[in-house]
C-alpha cells in the first residue's frame, strides 16, 4: 500500500474506520438475528455453526450460479435451515436450549467443513462494493469508504426492527412469547410457533452474516473463516439491551475492535498479533461482566430468557 | 366491543360431567345451572373440583363424559378459542398478564384480530373510550409491573369485558386483594350483573363473599356438586356442613393454650433492607422481634415484600441493610448457625423452594441432618443408616411413598409438605419461619399442618408466620403485623384485631409512619 | 417464592391435592420403581445412538457411499483390530478427562464449556513447569508438570465460576470466550517467549526434559494418561456418591433455592466444582505433552475440550459413566483416518456424527419421565 508509512497513526484510525464499517457486517446480521431469537424468549449458541454453514452455502451457491446474491440467498436459507432445527428440539419438552446451541454450533461446524470440501477455491464470484471513498486521492481512504452494499441493508434492516418490534402485530406477538409464555398460551397463542419463526428467521440472518465473510470479506473459504463472531454476537445482543438500533453501533464497535490487529500491523506493529486478535474476546468478557449483576436481571433482557434468569 | 344493553348475557348449564385424572376422579356426575344474569358462587376446599369443572368448561380440558350447555344449545367445547368464541372468559388467580409491556398492549394482545400494523393513535384513543364506560379506570400508557395486585386484578377483569365476553368466571378473584378492594371489586361485579351486562361465576372459598354478594351458590365437594340454592334461602353453618362433609372442627382453628405468656426475644430483625428482582427496594427498614412460645404473624397483600423478607431470614436473599440477631447474636444464615440456633424453615410450594425434586424422598430428608452423625463419619455417607433414619422418619410421620429411594416428585403434595414438616419439625427447633404453609392444600392437610405449628408454639418455640390469607392469620397468630410496601407499618395483639382496620393498613403508602396498637 | 410459571392454563403437580386423595397411594413394584431411573437413562441414550446412526447413514448414503460400508468401516477403525483399540484409547485418554470440565460444574447447576481452552492452557503450563525444573528427578518432574498443568486449568475454570458467581456473569459464555482467549495467549507465547526456534516446521514450545515424558502401558502403545483417566473418574465417582461434600453438590445441582435454605457454602461448591473439572481439563493438556507431542505446539488444539462436552452429555454427568462414552466417542474420532483413506470423505465426518449424536441425545431427554406419568399423580 503505497504512502501508508507516511500516513503512520492516522491511517492506523483509517483502517479501524474502513474495519467497523467492513467487519461489522457478520456481526451485525448475526446480532440483529439473536435479537429476533432472543426476544422470542429462546438463546440460539449455534450461531457459529450457522454462520459457518451460511459461509459454505454462499461460496458454493455463488460458485455453482455464478452470482454472488443468488449466493447469498443460498446462504439464507440454509442458515434458515439451522435456525428451524434449532427451533424444532427446543420446543419438545424438557429440552435446555442452551445445551441444544452448543451442539448445532459443533454440528454445523462439521457439516460445513464435510459438505464445503469440494469448494475450497481461492475465490468465487464476489460481492460487488460500493465506493463511497472516490472523492479522496489516497487510496488509504479509498480503501477505508469501500462499502459492502450489504452494510447498507443490515443497517436500514436495524432501523426496520426497532420500529417493527414496537409497531406491528408480529412485534407484539414476539415480545409476549419473550416476556410471558404463560400469557401468551392463556391468549391461546402458540408460544412454539413464534419461537419458531423467530428462530428460524434469526438462522437465516445469520446465514446472510457467513455469506458476507465468504463471498466480500476476508472473500474466500477455508478452515479459519469464523472465528467466533457467532458467539460474540451473543454478547453483543446483551450489550445492546435487546435493542436492534444499538446493535448497530455495537456491532461498528466491535468491527473496529476486530480490526485492530491487522491495523497495527500496517504501521508495522507485527509482534502480539495474535493478542491483538484476542481483542475483540476481552472486549466481549468486560463488558459482559460489567453488563451483569447477581442482584437483578440484565437490563432490557426478555423475562423467558434462560441466560437472563 | 361494547356491549348490547338489550341482549341477555349468556347461561350455561352443565350436565353429567366426569372427569379422571390418572387415578383420580376429579369430577364426578357434575351437574349445575348458571342462570342468565346472576352472580352464581362456587364454593369449595381446595381439590373440590372448582376448578376443573370450570375449566371443562372453558376448554382447557375435556370432560370424560357429560353435556354442556350454553343458551340451551349443547354445545362442544374442545379448546378456549372455541369458549371465547362462545362469550365465555375467565379471570385466573395467576395474573395472565405481559409485566414488561403496558396496559394498552397487553389489552389489545387479546382480540382475535389484529391489524399488521398497529396504529398506537387510534387504539389508545378507543381504549381510553372504552374505559370512560367502566367503573375501574386504569392509565393505558403505564406498565403492567408497576400496578399494584389490587390494579392488575382489574386489568384482568377489564381485558375480558374489552374482549366483549359476558359470561365471567373468576376464580378466586380477591385472594391478592384487601378486604377493601375485595368489596369494592365484587360490588363492581354485582353491579353489572344486576345491570343486565353480565353472567358472574365466582370461585371462592369465602363465606363472606358468598353471603354478601353472590344470588346463587353450588357446594362442591369430592368433585361432586352437592347443592345449588339461593344465598337468602341457606345459611353459612348449613354451607359449612356441605363443604366439609359434618367435618366442621377440619375447618376450625386448632387449639392453643392462650393462657401462657410468650418468652424472651429470641430472634431480632431491625431496620432490614433487602433488594427486589427487578432493582428497586421490596423490603425497606422491616423492624420486629420473635419470642419463645409466641407466633408473631405478618400479614399482608401478596407482592408487599413479603416473600423477600422470608428469602432473606431463609438465606436465599442477601440484605442490603439492617441486622438479624437470633439468641443476641448476628445471624449470617450459615448452615452451622441454623444447627446451632435451631432455625426451621417451611414454606408453600416446597418442590420449588425447599426440596430438591431429583432426589428421593430419602436425601430430602435427610437434608438438614446428613452431614451430622450419626449418617456421616468423617465426610463419609453412610447410605445404610441414612436408609434407616430416614424409613423411622416416614413410618412417624406417616408419608405415603412407595419407597425412602422413590423420587420426591412422585408424592402428592400433600406428602411433599409432610416430609418437609418431618424433617423440619422433628429436630430441636427453636425459631419456625413459615410462609403460607398451607397454599393449595385440602382442608385436612392443611388443618394436620396448623394443629403441628399450634404444638411447637405450647413448646416455647419462636414461629414467625408470613400469610397471605387473612383468615390464617387471625386464626394462629399471638401477635399481628401488617406488611405493606415493604414495611411493616401496624402491630397488634390477636385480641385487638379488627379485619378491615388491618385490611386498610395492607394499603398504606409505603412513606408513612408505621403505628402499633 | 410462588412459581412464576404458575400458569393459568395448567396448575399440576406442586399443589397436588386433587379430590379424594386416596390415602395410600402404592406402587405395585417399588423395587423396579428405584432403577427406573438410570435404567431409563440408558436405554434413551442407546437409542439417541442408534437414531444418531441411522440419520447418518442417510447422510453418508446422499453422498453416494455405501452406509453399510460405512458402518462396518467406523467399527473396524475404532473397534476392529488392535492398533485401531489402541487409536481409540489414546483418543479417549484426553475426552475422558475434558469431558469431566463439563460434568463436574454440571452436578453443581454450571453449565461449562470451557475445556478446550483448559486444556491448552495446561499444556503450556506443563513445559513452563518443567522446564523450571528441568533438574529435577524423573518422577518429581513428571508429577510437578502434570499438577502444574491441572493447577492452571482448575485457576482457569474457576475463573467462570466466580465471575459466575459474584457477578452474575452466564458461565456458558464466559467459558467459552476464555477458550478464545486461552488459544490466543497459547498462541501468543509458542510464537514466541516459549518458542523453540530450531523447530521451522511449526510453531513449538520449548521441548519437556525426556526425563519427565510418560510412557506407554508395557505391551500397548498406550500412554498411562489413560490409567490417570480412569482413576480419577472412579475416585469422583464415589465422592459425589458417597461423601457429605458430594451430596452438598447434588443438593445445590438440583435446586439451588433448597441448598440456600440448608445454609450450603455456595460460592465454596461452585468453585470446587470448577476447580476440580478444570483441573482435570488442565490435566489433559498435560498429559498430552507430556506423553504424546514432548512439546506444546498447535497439535494441542484439536477439539478434545468441545468432544468432551458430548460425552459428558452422553453420559448424563455421571463421572463413571464418562469413562464406556469416551470409549466410543473416542472410536468414532479414531476412525476417521480410514473413513478418509477408504471413502475419499473428508475428516470433517467423524465431526458431523458426533454432532448428529450430541443433537439427539439432547432430543432424547423430552422422552424422560415418560414411562412414570401414568403412575403419577395429577
Amino acid at each position: 500500500m503505497t504512502g501508508a508509512a507516511g500516513i503512520g497513526w492516522y491511517g492506523v484510525a483509517l483502517a479501524i474506520v474502513g474495519g467497523a464499517l467492513r467487519v461489522s457486517t457478520p456481526y451485525l446480521f448475526v446480532s440483529l438475528g439473536e435479537v429476533l431469537t432472543e426476544k422470542s424468549g429462546r438463546v440460539n449458541l449455534g450461531l457459529e455453526g450457522t454462520l459457518l454453514m451460511g459461509a459454505m452455502t454462499g461460496f458454493a451457491g455463488a460458485t455453482l450460479t455464478g452470482s454472488p446474491w443468488l449466493g447469498v440467498l443460498a446462504a439464507g436459507a440454509a442458515g434458515a435451515a439451522f435456525g428451524l432445527l434449532h427451533a424444532a428440539i427446543c420446543n419438545l419438552p424438557r429440552v435446555n436450549d442452551i445445551a441444544v446451541g452448543i451442539a448445532l454450533f459443533l454440528f454445523g461446524i462439521g457439516l460445513a467443513f464435510y459438505l464445503g470440501k469440494p469448494f475450497i477455491a481461492p475465490r468465487a464470484a464476489m460481492l460487488p462494493a460500493l465506493p463511497l471513498g472516490a472523492w479522496s486521492d489516497e487510496p488509504a481512504v479509498r480503501a477505508a469508504l469501500e462499502i459492502s452494499p450489504l452494510f447498507l441493508i443490515g443497517a436500514a434492516l436495524a432501523v426496520a426492527l426497532q420500529w417493527g418490534i414496537a409497531n406491528t402485530r408480529l412485534g407484539l406477538l414476539l415480545r409476549m412469547a419473550g416476556e410471558s409464555a404463560d400469557a401468551a398460551r392463556a391468549l391461546g397463542r402458540s408460544v412454539n410457533a413464534i419461537r419458531t419463526l423467530a428462530t428460524t428467521a434469526g438462522g437465516f440472518l445469520a446465514g446472510v452474516g457467513g455469506a458476507f465473510l465468504s463471498l466480500y470479506y476476508p472473500g474466500n473459504w477455508n478452515e479459519g473463516l469464523s472465528s467466533g463472531q457467532g458467539l460474540m454476537a451473543i454478547a453483543l445482543v446483551i450489550f445492546a439491551r435487546w435493542s436492534p438500533l444499538r446493535c448497530l453501533w455495537a456491532s461498528l464497535l466491535f468491527g473496529g475492535a476486530s480490526a485492530l490487529g491487522p491495523a497495527l500491523q500496517t504501521v508495522g506493529v507485527t509482534s502480539g498479533y495474535y493478542l491483538y486478535s484476542a481483542a475483540p474476546y476481552l472486549l466481549t468478557l468486560v463488558l459482559l461482566v460489567y453488563s451483569s449483576s447477581t442482584r437483578h436481571a440484565l437490563s432490557g433482557a426478555p423475562s423467558e430468557l434462560s441466560i437472563s434468569r | 366491543m361494547t356491549t348490547s344493553a338489550r341482549e341477555r348475557p349468556p347461561s350455561l348449564e352443565v350436565r353429567d360431567l366426569d372427569k379422571r385424572f390418572g387415578s383420580v376422579q376429579a369430577l364426578s356426575r357434575a351437574s349445575v345451572q348458571f342462570r342468565s344474569g346472576r352472580m352464581h358462587a362456587l364454593l369449595g376446599e381446595n381439590g373440590a373440583g372448582k376448578s376443573t369443572l370450570v375449566k371443562c368448561v372453558m376448554g382447557y380440558y375435556r370432560a370424560d363424559r357429560g353435556t354442556i350447555l350454553v343458551d340451551g344449545t349443547e354445545r362442544e367445547i374442545r379448546s378456549p378459542l372455541q369458549s371465547r368464541a362462545l362469550g365465555l372468559g375467565m379471570v385466573y388467580q395467576h395474573f395472565t398478564l405481559v409485566s414488561q409491556m403496558t396496559v394498552a398492549e397487553n389489552l389489545i394482545l387479546g382480540r382475535a384480530h389484529l391489524p399488521a400494523v398497529i396504529d398506537w393513535r387510534s387504539e389508545h384513543r378507543l381504549l381510553g373510550e372504552f374505559m370512560r364506560g367502566m367503573a375501574f379506570r386504569l392509565d393505558t400508557g403505564a406498565l403492567v409491573a408497576s400496578l399494584s395486585a389490587g390494579e392488575k386484578q382489574k386489568l384482568e377483569i377489564l381485558k375480558q369485558l374489552y374482549l366483549g365476553r359476558r359470561f365471567l368466571v373468576l376464580d378466586e378473584p380477591t385472594s391478592v386483594l384487601t378486604p377493601d378492594e375485595a368489596d369494592q371489586v365484587l360490588g363492581e361485579m354485582r353491579t353489572l350483573v344486576d345491570r343486565g351486562m353480565l353472567t358472574v361465576v365466582l370461585i371462592t372459598h369465602k363465606f363472606r363473599e358468598v353471603m354478601r354478594f353472590a344470588q346463587d351458590v353450588s357446594v362442591m365437594r369430592g368433585g361432586r356438586v352437592l347443592l345449588t340454592t339461593e344465598t337468602a334461602a341457606t345459611s353459612v353453618d348449613a354451607l359449612a356442613q356441605l363443604m366439609f362433609g359434618g367435618d366442621t372442627a377440619v375447618g376450625a382453628a386448632p387449639a392453643m393454650d392462650r393462657t401462657r405468656a410468650p418468652g424472651d426475644v429470641y430472634c431480632e430483625v431491625r431496620e432490614l433492607n433487602a433488594q427486589g428482582d427487578r432493582g428497586t427496594l421490596a423490603v425497606a427498614d422491616a423492624t420486629f422481634a420473635l419470642r419463645k412460645g409466641e407466633i408473631l404473624a405478618i400479614a399482608g397483600v401478596s407482592g408487599n415484600g413479603q416473600r423477600e423478607l422470608v428469602e432473606v431470614l431463609a438465606g436465599q436473599r442477601e440484605a442490603t441493610g439492617g441486622s438479624i440477631r437470633v439468641d443476641g447474636r448476628p445471624y449470617a444464615r450459615s448452615r452451622r448457625e441454623m444447627q446451632r440456633y435451631g432455625v426451621f424453615l417451611l414454606t408453600e410450594e416446597p418442590l420449588l423452594n425447599d426440596c430438591v425434586r431429583s432426589l428421593s424422598v430419602m436425601a430430602n430428608l435427610a437434608l438438614r441432618r446428613y452431614d451430622q452423625p450419626p449418617i456421616a463419619w468423617h465426610g463419609w455417607l453412610r447410605r445404610r443408616v441414612l436408609r434407616q433414619w430416614a424409613e423411622a422418619l416416614i413410618a412417624r410421620y406417616r408419608i405415603h411413598a412407595s419407597s425412602p429411594l422413590a423420587r420426591i416428585d412422585t408424592l402428592s403434595g400433600g406428602n411433599v409438605q409432610r416430609t418437609v414438616l418431618a424433617r423440619e419439625l422433628s429436630e430441636d427447633v427453636r425459631l419456625l419461619i413459615l410462609q403460607n404453609p398451607c397454599f393449595g392444600l385440602d382442608a385436612a392437610a392443611a388443618a394436620e399442618i396448623r394443629a403441628q405449628i399450634a404444638a411447637a408454639r405450647d413448646r416455647g418455640v419462636a414461629v414467625l408466620l408470613v400469610s397471605e390469607d387473612l383468615d390464617e392469620v387471625l386464626e394462629l397468630s399471638d401477635r399481628i403485623a401488617v406488611m405493606s410496601g415493604g414495611r411493616i407499618v401496624f402491630e397488634c395483639e390477636r385480641a385487638n384485631a379488627d379485619r378491615y382496620e388491618l385490611g386498610r393498613h395492607m394499603t398504606r403508602s409505603a412513606d408513612a409512619q408505621p403505628e402499633a396498637a | 417464592m410462588r412459581s412464576t410459571s404458575g400458569s393459568a392454563v395448567d396448575r399440576t403437580g406442586l399443589t397436588g391435592s386433587a379430590a379424594a386423595q386416596p390415602a395410600h397411594r402404592a406402587s405395585s413394584w417399588p423395587v423396579a420403581r428405584v432403577y427406573v431411573e438410570p435404567l431409563e437413562a440408558l436405554v434413551l441414550s442407546a437409542g439417541a445412538l442408534a437414531v444418531a446412526l441411522v440419520l447418518f447413514g442417510v447422510f453418508v448414503a446422499l453422498g453416494g457411499r455405501n452406509p453399510l460400508a460405512v458402518y462396518s468401516a467406523l467399527y473396524l477403525g475404532g473397534f476392529g483390530t488392535r492398533f485401531s483399540i489402541e487409536g481409540t484409547l489414546t483418543q479417549a485418554s484426553p475426552i475422558i478427562l475434558t469431558a469431566l470440565c463439563t460434568a463436574l460444574p454440571a452436578r453443581v447447576g454450571l453449565l461449562v464449556i470451557g475445556a478446550e481452552g483448559a486444556l491448552v492452557i495446561g499444556g503450556l503450563c506443563a513445559v513452563l513447569v518443567a522446564t523450571a525444573v528441568a533438574t529435577a528427578s524423573p518422577w518429581v518432574g513428571t508429577l510437578a508438570a502434570l499438577l502444574g498443568g491441572a493447577l492452571a486449568g482448575a485457576l482457569w475454570i474457576a475463573a467462570a465460576g466466580a465471575l459466575k458467581h459474584w457477578r452474575g456473569v452466564n458461565e456458558t459464555i464466559a467459558s467459552l470466550l476464555l477458550n478464545y482467549i486461552a488459544i490466543a495467549l497459547f498462541n501468543h507465547l509458542i510464537s514466541g517467549p516459549v518458542r523453540d526456534f530450531s523447530q521451522t516446521l511449526k510453531a513449538q514450545s520449548w521441548p519437556v526434559p525426556d526425563a519427565f515424558r510418560i510412557g506407554s502401558i508395557p505391551g500397548w502403545s498406550v500412554h498411562w494418561g489413560l490409567v490417570i483417566g480412569v482413576c480419577i473418574c472412579i475416585i469422583l465417582f464415589v465422592l459425589i456418591r458417597h461423601t457429605t461434600l458430594g451430596f452438598s453438590m447434588n443438593v445445590l445441582g438440583g435446586n439451588r433455592r433448597a441448598a440456600q435454605v440448608a445454609g450450603l457454602p455456595i460460592g465454596r461448591l461452585v468453585i470446587l466444582a470448577c476447580l476440580m473439572g478444570g483441573g482435570a481439563a488442565g490435566l489433559a493438556g498435560a498429559i498430552e505433552v507430556l506423553a504424546v507431542h514432548g512439546a506444546a505446539s498447535e497439535s494441542l488444539i484439536v477439539g478434545f475440550g468441545y468432544t468432551g462436552i458430548l460425552v459428558a452429555f452422553l453420559a448424563r454427568q455421571n463421572p463413571l459413566a464418562i469413562v464406556p462414552v469416551a470409549l466410543l466417542v473416542g472410536g468414532i474420532s479414531a476412525s476417521g483416518g480410514l473413513l478418509q483413506r477408504r471413502f475419499d470423505m473428508p475428516d470433517a465426518t467423524t465431526q458431523v456424527l458426533q454432532g448428529l449424536i450430541f443433537v439427539c441425545v439432547l432430543a432424547s431427554n423430552a422422552l424422560a419421565g415418560r414411562w412414570r406419568w401414568f403412575a403419577r399423580s395429577p
